[in-house]
């Protein structure tokens, strides 16, 4: 017999991930377009602004993941299977348009 | 040790993590309770060798790539910075959450779970084709370094 339920730490880190990969690659086009605003501070944060860019999006990552896993009374957020995955690949589609769009445009 | 080791290292352990991550996709179509820690143990291998490609490639991209940079630029091929490289180093972070997440959604009962199986089938399935084409991006900037000498070599430079 099947159960069809997936984990909270599956359903959290799945949607921190989708949210993650878009709000890099929307941080992509504004460090590209803000070169003495946005960019310089990355650069001055870790001496590269992609070193910064990573680590940014490591905590963001992390710390939403974490904070998705605690809510409903620590049950995780709630999501279905299908409506994960459809979130998880509309999100690296998202991301790469949005990267490979501006780099093609710019 | 020579710097251009490091350009084989990074896509070396880039080609074993796919390789883990088809893998792990294919263990998890035919997912059994004896297959169970092995899946487990390949998405965090996968996991590692993404970290490890990212680490090793950053450490080259940072630190001895200007150089490159600026023969890519004046060459004949600047799309292969311009486009191919600016849009490699920013998708692979993409990646490297995606391949840090495997193991996370790997951690479930796979064979009770068809709703697990499906996401693990999607994440590691995504995974191969996005690490394939950072294959093919690094070697289109290898190939525009090499393109870029030439032509410097040509005019005389």
């Amino acid at each position: 017999m099947e159960n069809y339920e997936i984990g909270k730490y599956t359903r959290s880190f799945g949607l921190s991930f989708a949210i993650t990969s878009v709000l890099s690659a929307l941080l992509v086009i504004v460090k590209e377009l803000s070169e003495e605003g946005v960019l310089a501070w990355m650069k001055a944060m870790t001496g590269h602004h992609w070193v910064t860019h990573g680590v940014l999006n490591i905590i963001i990552f992390v710390v939403l993941g974490w904070a998705l896993s605690r809510v409903g009374k620590g049950q995780g957020v709630k999501i279905s299977a299908n409506g994960l995955v459809s979130t998880i690949v509309g999100s690296v589609i998202v991301g790469g348009v949005l990267i490979t769009g501006f780099y093609l445009l710019h | 040790m020579d710097n251009n080791i490091i350009l084989l290292i990074h896509p070396a352990l880039g080609g074993l993590a796919t390789l883990a991550a088809l893998w792990v996709f294919v263990d998890t179509l035919n997912a059994r309770e004896a297959s169970l820690s092995r899946i487990k143990n390949i998405s965090i291998l996968c996991a590692v060798l993404i970290w490890l490609t990212y680490l090793i490639g950053g450490y080259w991209y940072v630190v001895h790539y200007a150089p490159e940079k600026a023969i890519i630029k004046g060459g004949p091929w600047p799309f292969a910075h311009g486009f191919f490289m600016e849009t490699k180093e920013h998708v692979f972070l993409m990646l490297l959450l995606l391949a840090t997440y495997l193991p996370i959604a790997a951690s479930g009962n796979l064979v009770a779970s068809k709703a697990a199986r499906k996401v693990v089938l999607w994440v590691s399935g995504l995974i191969v084709p996005i690490s394939l084409s950072m294959e093919g991006s690094g070697a289109i900037i290898a190939i525009a370094v090499k393109v870029g000498l030439l032509f410097k070599q040509a005019q005389g430079g």
